[in-house]
Order: structure tokens, then C-alpha cells, then sequence
């Protein structure tokens, strides 16, 4: 079949060697990636149990009081230091952070004064991986706690009355989504949605962009080399060049987005396993409550299958849409400048609801704003997940509606356009009206 | 003799130009005619409006009895067209490349073969065609693209400025080439070219065209003889100063 032929020359177009090394980039960089995440987070978890103490004091009470979060399991290391240049006491002792009990500790809790403890953490930098094992709150807090017994016991309290001052009022997190609720805080369900909503839009986004680029190259490149009316003057339909042309597009993005879906989950969870098994370790919270997964199910905030398949299919008319659109562009570059150049609104179309939908919900936005962002096709894509999370299916099956019309019309004007003459007189005219008159005119004389 | 090509009243207006003016020619079974003319003339205009590539303001081209109006896919099935200046795709090899052009043509795996030999044999391109198109010189580039567009027998093959940019003994092979295929299988040339002394070697009939109008045709032994010159140049020369448009 003819069109078999156009297809595996679209595609050993596609498929260089220089695409090859870029999966394999995309995958040891996510590889790399998730490498250095689960590393440091382990590394982190490891050293805020590890407490460098400097005891100036040392009391019975502060040999007792260490002593304690050594039974509570806390790795100790004790040292002397003396003076109050904390750079130089953490270089030498060669750690990141440290709680140096002052001298005075214990008689000034005998005597009734507050007593000072000192802490001293190291920052490298900001990220906020780096600075998990700086944090000696912890050790403090525990101090703390210690000490808030000893003096509840020199007053001759009971324990449940230390439990009681300790936490006065026990919160019951309830969530409620449309008339459902569960027994959760509707931070748990942030931070795990957030991290699954993650991946999608980054997904697609790739997807938009890399399909566009790698469309708009296609035809552009045809142009230049002329190749294209070789091909047009063949006895072959100008629908099976397009859609051959599509479909190469459309495997090389799919492919694209199975190495960057595979790499990025891997990074995730490399992260969110390490981070995951912490908070069982430290485990608390999560038994009060409900576990996270079976809060959501309650709430209706799972997918099931069918809404991962409608999902699916919203991808798939992004990408036709994308596919379609990159036709369009891709017929008007007349140079390699311009290849460049046309993919911008693309771009655009991409980008603007990609941002907004990090940082807000595109149907809390003022109504004229939404209307506009939602005229951008690829919005639909960008909050699907969370339209069918949230039950707002009208609005989903809206978007989908929306955007099969709009592929349907992309690809009538495409085809529309490989059928006429201006798929070899159209060109870019970025406001050089005269200029681009005088060339147009010229090539339109011979 | 049988008609291959009848341009009848071919015109092509755009938005403030008229490229092609009511030209009108034919070309015969194994005739080679070429159109010439200084750049910006309408020889590719007309040459893409028969090739299928744009469509005729007023009037028509039959090709081998259809019409490139009613039956475009018929026309581009007995034609082929190189392009000026054409590139090929430079990820290919050469041979995969008429492979490719030969699966445009027909399904038939024996014929795509057949195709394939009789282009290796034109463009004696030999183990080269092994090679990848991107590490081939110009005169190799336009030399398999020859290939390719005679291939399939076509025909009409139509060859824009086929040695454009080509050092002499490149192109003095590529015209003989042409003169041998027209002569001994009968196959028909449309040419165009503004090189109006290789034209003159090449072209059983010539066709003078400027700014749209197709002034004047016939060979060019006619044409010496009837303006008086020593060459087509000359004969280009007096033609257009006759229809004082210069």
C-alpha cells in the first residue's frame, strides 16, 4: 500500500540516531534523577536522628536528660566545646548541626528561671531537600519535653494531666468534597493528589511541544528541500501524505511520552517511597486517622477505569489537535529561521494553561479570564484529571466536545490547504508587508 | 503525431500579478520542448500548473488525455516533475530513496524493482547509492533526482532548470541522458531553463516566454532563421523587443 510506504519513510525520517541518544538521556537523567532524591532523602532521615549534644553543663539532670533520648532512640554524639564561634565548633567537630546545653542549665530550672539551650544548623543551601537533616527542632522539642515532665513532677503531676497540658484539644480533620466527607485533613489529600496531578500536565506538555517541533520540522524541511512538490506531483492523495505524516508524528510523540511517563514515575517514587516509609516510621498521624488512599475512595476523589479511559481520549484529540495545527504552521516556514519561529503560538498554547494550572483552578477564575483560557484548547487536557476527580463532569465532556470540533476544523483547514495552492505560495509575513510583497511578487512572476 | 501535452489558454492570476497570460503550446509522443526565459518570467508558474502543484486561473492542460482540472490523480499518474534546485531526503540512501519514489508509482514489488535497475543503470551512480543522500555532491543530488523522475517511464517528464547549478561535464551528461531517452523509448520533455544556449543543443522545439506571455514557439532553427540570429539568445533578444515589453 502506498500509504505503508509514505509512513515508513515519515518514520526513518523521525527515527535518527540522534532521537536514539535523546531516550536514552531522557532516561538516565530520570534515572539519575530519582537516584539522587531517594539517596538524599535517606541520607536525611538518617542524620536527623543522628543529634551532635554539647553538654557545658553537665549536670546528673543533663546526663540524665541525654541519657533518655538515647532510650527513646536517638543517636548521640557528645563533645566539649567552649565559646560562642559556632562556625568554628561545627568545623571542628565536622557536623551539620548541634544543641549545646549552656552552663547554668539545671540550676536554673532548680531556681525556677528559664533555662536557655542553644542550637546550631548549617545551611548549605536553599533547597529544600538539602536542608531536611539540618533541622534540630527536634532534638529541642525533645529536650523539651523532657523537661517540661521533670518540672510537672517536681509540681506532683499525674501523667494524663502532663498528656492533657501537652494537647489540650484533640483536632478531627474532616474533609468535605460536593456531599461527601471523611474523617482526614485536607492537607494529606494535597500533598497525594499533588504529586499524581503532577505527571499529567507534565506529560502533555512535553507531548504539545515535542510533537509540534518534530511536525513543523517535517513539512518545513520538505518545503525548503522541495521534496514536498516532488511529492505533491506524485500519484499518491494529498490525504494519505498528511496522515502519514500524522501518525509518524503521533508514534514518535507516544513513544516520547511512555520514556518520560516511565522516568518520571520512577523519580517520583524513588522520592515519595523514601518519604512515605518516613512518615510511617515516625507514625502517628496517619493511624488516627484514616489511611490517605481510603479517605479519598470515600470521598470520590479516585479515578476508575473509565475516567483513565477519558482521559486517554482527551490526550489523544490533544495530540491530533496538535498534530493538525503543526500542519498548518509547518506549511507557512519558507526557510529554517521561520521554523523556529512558528511554533511559538503552539507554545503559548501550551504554556498558559500548563502554568495556571499549577498554581490555581482554572474554574475558581474570574469568568471572562476562564472563558479565554478555556478557549485554549489545551486547557481541557490540563485539568481533566481534576474535573473528573471533582465530579465536574459537564465541564470535562464540554472540553472533549470542544475539542474534537476544534481538530475537526484544524484538519479540514489543513487538508484544505495541502489541497490548494497555498501550501507553496504561503509564507510568514511578520510585518514586512513591502518586503514580503516584492519577494512574493517575484516568485509569483516565474 | 500523438499528443502528450496540450496547454490550452493557461493563465494564472495572483493577488496583484498575472504570472501566466493565456499561454497556450503542445508537445508531441518523444518530442523535448523547452520554455525559456529570464527569472520571473512564469516558466515555473506554468511549469507548476501543469504539474498539478496549482491550479489554473482560466484555462487547461491536458496530459495524455486528462485533464489536470477533472482528473488531477490521472495527470500526476502519467507525469513526473523535478523541481529546480530540488533537494532528496538526506537521511536516505539513494537506493532507498527510488525505492520510496517507486512505491509512489505502484504496489507491485517486481515493478518497484524494475524501476529501481533502470535507475541505477541511468545515473550510474553505482555503489554510491548505497550511501547516505546527505553525503552526496550537487551533480550527484540532481543525477539521482533525473533518475528518479524517468524511472517510471512516464509520459511527460517535466524538469525544472535540470542542470541549474552544475559544472559542465555534469551537465552535458544530463543532457545526453535526456536526448537518449526522448529518442530511442519516445519519452516526451518539458524543460525549462534560462540557459538558452544549452537549449538550444538540448530542445527539439523551444517556447520564448516573458513576464507571463508565451511570444513566440517553434524550433529553433525556425526561430534563427525567422528573426535573423545567430542564436536563441539573439532570437530571445528581438522577440521581446518586437512585443516591446521590456
Amino acid at each position: 500500500m502506498k500509504f505503508i510506504n509514505l509512513l515508513k519513510k515519515e518514520l526513518s525520517e523521525l527515527i535518527t540516531a540522534q532521537m536514539i541518544v535523546s531516550f536514552v538521556a531522557i532516561m538516565a537523567m530520570f534515572m539519575i534523577l530519582g537516584n539522587v532524591m531517594s539517596t538524599t532523602i535517606e541520607e536525611a532521615t538518617k542524620q536527623e536522628y543522628t543529634i551532635a549534644i554539647s553538654d557545658r553543663d553537665e549536670t546528673e539532670f543533663t546526663q540524665s536528660l541525654i541519657k533518655q533520648m538515647e532510650d527513646n532512640g536517638a543517636k548521640i554524639t557528645k563533645f566539649s566545646s567552649e565559646g560562642d564561634d559556632y562556625a568554628a565548633i561545627l568545623k571542628s567537630n565536622n557536623s551539620e548541626n548541634l544543641v549545646i546545653i549552656p552552663e547554668g542549665f539545671t540550676s536554673d530550672i532548680e531556681n525556677g528561671t528559664q533555662p536557655k539551650l542553644v542550637t546550631v544548623s548549617r545551611m548549605a543551601s536553599t533547597a529544600m531537600l538539602s536542608n531536611l537533616s539540618n533541622d534540630t527542632a527536634g532534638a529541642a522539642g525533645f529536650i523539651e519535653n523532657c523537661i517540661s515532665s521533670t518540672i510537672a513532677a517536681q509540681l506532683g503531676l499525674s501523667e494524663e494531666d502532663i498528656a492533657l497540658m501537652e494537647d489540650p484539644v484533640a483536632v478531627v480533620d474532616n474533609t468535605v468534597v460536593d456531599d461527601k466527607s471523611a474523617q482526614i485533613s485536607s492537607d494529606s489529600i494535597m500533598q497525594r493528589v499533588m504529586i499524581q496531578n503532577e505527571i499529567l500536565p507534565i506529560i502533555v506538555f512535553v507531548l504539545i511541544m515535542l510533537t509540534s517541533q518534530t511536525l513543523i520540522s517535517a513539512i518545513s524541511n520538505e518545503k525548503i528541500d522541495k521534496t514536498l512538490e516532488t511529492l505533491l506531483s506524485a500519484p499518491v492523495s494529498r490525504l494519505s501524505i498528511i496522515s502519514s505524516k500524522m501518525l509518524a508524528a503521533a508514534i514518535i510523540a507516544l513513544l516520547n511520552a511512555a520514556v518520560f511517563m516511565i522516568g518520571f514515575s520512577t523519580t517520583i517514587s524513588g522520592a515519595t517511597d523514601k518519604v512515605t516509609e518516613q512518615v510511617a516510621a515516625e507514625g502517628n498521624v496517619i493511624s488516627q486517622y484514616m489511611t490517605v488512599e481510603s479517605a479519598m475512595a470515600k470521598l470520590g476523589l479516585t479515578l476508575s477505569i473509565s475516567d483513565y479511559i477519558l482521559v486517554g481520549l482527551q490526550l489523544f484529540f490533544t495530540i491530533m489537535i496538535c498534530l493538525s495545527l503543526s500542519i498548518i504552521l509547518g506549511s507557512l516556514v519558507n526557510d529554517t529561521k521561520s521554523s523556529q519561529t512558528v511554533i511559538m503560538p503552539l507554545m503559548m498554547m501550551a504554556m498558559i494553561p500548563y502554568f495556571i494550572s499549577m498554581f490555581a483552578d482554572v474554574n475558581s477564575l474570574p469568568t471572562v479570564v476562564k472563558m479565554l483560557v478555556y478557549v485554549i484548547p489545551f486547557t481541557h487536557t490540563f485539568s481533566a484529571m481534576s474535573n473528573l476527580m471533582f465530579g465536574h463532569t459537564t465541564i470535562f465532556f464540554a472540553g472533549l466536545a470542544y475539542q474534537i470540533v476544534f481538530f475537526a476544523v484544524c484538519l479540514f483547514l489543513a487538508l484544505r490547504l495541502f489541497n490548494s495552492d497555498k501550501i507553496l505560495t504561503i509564507s510568514l509575513n511578520f510585518g514586512q508587508k513591502s518586503k514580503y510583497k516584492k519577494k512574493h511578487s517575484t516568485s509569483a512572476e516565474e | 503525431m500523438e499528443k502528450v501535452l496540450e496547454v490550452k489558454g493557461l493563465s494564472k492570476q495572483y493577488s496583484k500579478v498575472l504570472a501566466a497570460d493565456n499561454v497556450s503550446f503542445d508537445i508531441s509522443a518523444g518530442e523535448i520542448f523547452a520554455l525559456i526565459g529570464p527569472n520571473g518570467a512564469g516558466k515555473t508558474t506554468t511549469i507548476r500548473m501543469i504539474s498539478t502543484l496549482l491550479k489554473p486561473t482560466s484555462g487547461d492542460v491536458i496530459v495524455a488525455g486528462h485533464s489536470i482540472k477533472s482528473a488531477p490523480e490521472k495527470v500526476r499518474g502519467s507525469i513526473t516533475y523535478l523541481p529546480d534546485e530540488a533537494g532528496a531526503y538526506k537521511n536516505m540512501t539513494g537506493e532507498k530513496y527510488l525505492r520510496f519514489m517507486a512505491g509512489l508509482f505502484t504496489v507491485d514489488p517486481r515493478a518497484i524493482d524494475q524501476m529501481v535497475a533502470r535507475a541505477k543503470e541511468i545515473n550510474g551512480l553505482g555503489d554510491r547509492l548505497g550511501d547516505k543522500i546527505g553525503s552526496y555532491s550537487r551533480g550527484m543530488i540532481r543525477k539521482l533526482l533525473l533518475s528518479r523522475a524517468v524511472m517510471t517511464k512516464p509520459r511527460l517528464a517535466i524538469l525544472d532548470e535540470p542542470t541549474s547549478g552544475l559544472d559542465v561535464l555534469n551537465a552535458i551528461e544530463i543532457r545526453r541522458t535526456i536526448k537518449k531517452l526522448a529518442a530511442e523509448e519516445g519519452m516526451s520533455f518539458l524543460l525549462s531553463s534560462h540557459n538558452m544556449l544549452e537549449i538550444e543543443f538540448v530542445s527539439d522545439r523551444v517556447g520564448i516566454i516573458a513576464k507571463g506571455h508565451l511570444m513566440v514557439t517553434g524550433t529553433t532553427a525556425e526561430l534563427k532563421e525567422r528573426y535573423n540570429a545567430a542564436n536563441l539568445e539573439e532570437v530571445f533578444e528581438r522577440v521581446v523587443n518586437d512585443h516591446e515589453i521590456h
